[in-house]
């Protein structure tokens, strides 16, 4: 699994185009399901367990990552752009990036500390003046390389490092994509859906066709969640730890969770020994904000991974805490479907 | 490929970490490629120094060391405190990849708040510096065994091309300016000329200490020093500085001597060279005002290539500002040499 991790992380896919994470995923799990591409570009699979499903239970994961996206090249060709999902300025500024399909390398640039006055020291520069620098000697140069409407990523290779952590751009969410192919690609006991979304980062929108289509029972969102256990945090400040196994949300800023699947969840982890832990603080939201509202109401459960520094172009994670949200989604899948 | 000696030169030492006071790999690079010119040996604070030729000469100096930081702890977390080495920009820390030259090198990431967690009141502002820790992934007792207080850390990056003969890299301060140098020595390698001493400087961008030093074991009475400067960019005025592919700045302040200004503009003039002034008010900020004043006083002169988002891990220079920059140099120093012979 480490390894697709790897490669999916690598691949390019802001909300919107999320075309070559949809292609890797389909290699992967084509022969080994079902699976229709919806209208919207989502991935709706059907894997046949060993036996069949009293419950139709939907395992959801998202392709799309958050990045920036071409809005225009000024007259000395460097390229302006607008944030596609929530990221901050703060890291983004001074970081290198992609642009386009044919991945110009650029920088985000910024005026030398020198020339900043001392009562302007620390601010940061304000959205409408940031910029991306491709080395273009006029607008006519830039014109040649890069269109308006190009997608942007951050340029951030896939790093293991420290005691079993990884670092990546695009951890959120293409960790889940690789739990849930995983799971298809094994053997299940009770027959399956899976969704594969995109736009998540722009408003939770694939999920909510997917969910329509799929009329789930229930739900299981597998993510990548805030991991704030950094610097002196202590205690419930720290949202989730890295290296305390799989999160479990009663609450986010998109949904309240179904308090039946959340105590399963966690009585499930307790039982077979995988290592859980609640999510800490009413915060963030993922698909399961479209999920549980769709059609008449889906029993949702929220399966996160913990990761530091997330919508950064420097995600960090913990390998084994990937294995454990596996380990418990499959257990829930088991449990809900049977 | 344009400029294949002079981006050669350039990637290989960007390759190597050098901060203020532990430049020993970057330096280790330098000198190698320095002995193919001329005898080299490290003067007591670590600056590389060479000489080609016996007696008075010309004395060419760019500084080996790049800003960075320094580990100053390891809270009860595991999350690595730090001071800064030079003037790391705030603005840029948050995210930042990043290498902690330890017992061995490990890779760190400068600690973030994801927007999902930040508090309003701080947007638009950098986080302040004593928040700022990074995180190896490792705990405390782990990271003890590999990391100490004064240990070096660099900012990670790739040396990339961009469009054109442009190039982005983290440490191009200085490291542009010492492969100008070094390609300077690769034009005049068959040509008879003055003795030539360079020195590349430790310790500039901490406030000198390594231009002080070595210029007192020279011998030359005029030095040329080549660094950095800003090149326009959006908020950097194209009206008050220069352009990447401007060429070499020739560098007109209070502090520089005025006679070698002029005859570098007129060298670069009669032999085509693409060069534009650049003008200070009072010193330079560089090497050139502890070169200027060491021993019993020195001429000196000072050549500056336009580089882009300077003190951050995306310096973006133009390779032929750096060829140009070399070009001068050379151009300089055939025409000194005849007044020396």
């Amino acid at each position: 699994m480490l390894e697709m991790i790897k490669e999916l992380c690598s691949l390019p896919g802001i909300s919107g185009r999320e075309e070559k994470v949809r292609e890797y995923i389909i290699s992967k799990i084509d022969g080994y399901c079902e699976y229709k591409v919806d209208n919207l570009g989502n991935i709706i699979a059907f894997k046949k367990g060993t036996d069949p499903a009293s419950k139709k239970v939907m395992i959801d994961a998202h392709m799309d990552e958050v990045g920036m996206i071409v809005t225009g090249i000024d007259s000395d060709g460097f390229i302006k752009f607008e944030q596609v999902g929530s990221v901050d300025s703060r890291v983004i500024i001074g970081r290198n990036v992609l642009v386009g399909d044919k991945g110009i390398p650029g920088v985000l640039g910024i005026k030398p500390i020198h020339l900043i006055k001392k009562d302007e020291e620390g601010n940061i520069p304000k959205n409408d003046d940031l910029y991306i620098d491709i080395g273009a000697a006029n607008k006519e140069e830039a014109e040649k390389a890069v269109s308006l409407g190009d997608y942007i990523v951050f340029e951030s290779d896939f790093v293991e490092f420290g005691s079993g952590f990884i670092k990546s751009k695009a951890i959120d969410d293409r960790a889940g994509c690789a739990v849930l192919i995983d799971i298809i690609r094994s053997d299940i006991p009770y027959d399956c859906l899976f969704s594969f979304t995109v736009q998540e980062e722009i408003g939770t929108r694939g999920a909510a066709a997917a969910a329509f289509d799929i009329d789930p029972d229930y739900a299981i969102v597998v993510e990548s969640t805030t991991a704030a256990d950094i610097n002196d945090a202590k205690g419930e400040d720290r949202v989730c730890v890295c290296g305390e196994g799989c999160a479990v949300s009663f609450m986010d800023r998109g949904t309240v969770y179904s308090r039946d699947l959340y105590t399963r969840a966690l009585d499930a982890a307790k039982e077979l020994g995988i290592k859980a832990q609640y999510k800490t603080r009413v915060a963030g939201g993922n698909n399961a904000r479209s999920i549980h509202k769709s059609r008449g109401g889906v029993k949702t459960l929220t399966l996160s991974i913990p990761t530091r520094y997330i919508h950064s172009p420097c995600c960090v994670c913990k390998y084994e805490d990937i294995e454990s949200v596996k380990a418990l989604v499959c257990a829930m899948a088991e449990r809900l479907a049977k | 490929m344009e400029f294949k000696e002079v981006r050669e030169l350039l990637e290989a030492l960007c390759s190597a970490d050098g901060t203020s006071g532990q430049e020993n790999c970057a330096a280790d690079t330098a000198e190698k490629l320095l002995a193919e010119f001329m005898p080299v040996s490290r003067d007591a604070l670590g600056s590389v120094m060479g000489r080609k030729g016996e007696g008075k000469g010309i004395i060419l100096d760019a500084h080996i060391d790049q800003i960075g930081l320094v580990v100053t702890g390891i809270n009860e977390n595991g999350f690595i405190k730090v001071a800064k080495v030079g003037g790391a920009d705030i603005r840029v820390l948050t995210a930042a990849q990043v290498t902690i030259h330890g017992k061995k090198d490990i890779f760190g990431v400068i600690t973030s708040v994801p927007p999902h967690l930040a508090d309003e009141k701080d947007e638009g502002k950098a986080l302040p510096f004593d928040k700022i820790t990074i995180d190896a992934g490792m705990s405390k007792a782990e990271l003890a065994e590999i990391v100490t207080p004064g240990d070096r850390i660099t900012f990670n990056g790739p040396f990339d091309s961009l469009m054109g003969s442009r190039i982005v890299s983290p440490c191009v301060d200085d490291r542009a300016g010492v492969a100008a140098i070094l390609r300077c020595l690769q034009l005049l390698k068959d040509k008879n000329t003055c003795p030539i001493e360079v020195m590349f400087s430790c310790q500039e961008e901490t406030g000198g200490s390594g231009a002080a030093a070595g210029s007192f074991s020279t011998l030359s009475d005029e030095a040329i020093a080549t660094d950095v400067s800003f090149a326009s960019a959006p908020g950097v005025s194209k009206e008050k500085y220069r352009s990447l592919g401007d060429g070499a700045l020739i560098g007109f302040a209070p502090s520089l001597d005025y006679e070698m200004s002029r005859k570098l503009t007129a060298i670069a003039k009669e032999r085509g060279i693409k060069a534009a002034p650049e003008i200070m008010g009072g010193s330079t900020g560089t090497n050139c005002d502890d070169i200027q004043i060491a021993r019993g006083g020195i001429k000196t002169a000072l050549i500056s290539i336009p580089i882009r988002n300077m003190h951050t891990a995306v310096e973006v220079a133009d390779l032929s500002d750096i060829e140009e920059t070399a070009k001068l140099m050379a151009a300089y120093i055939e025409e000194r040499s005849k007044e020396y012979a």
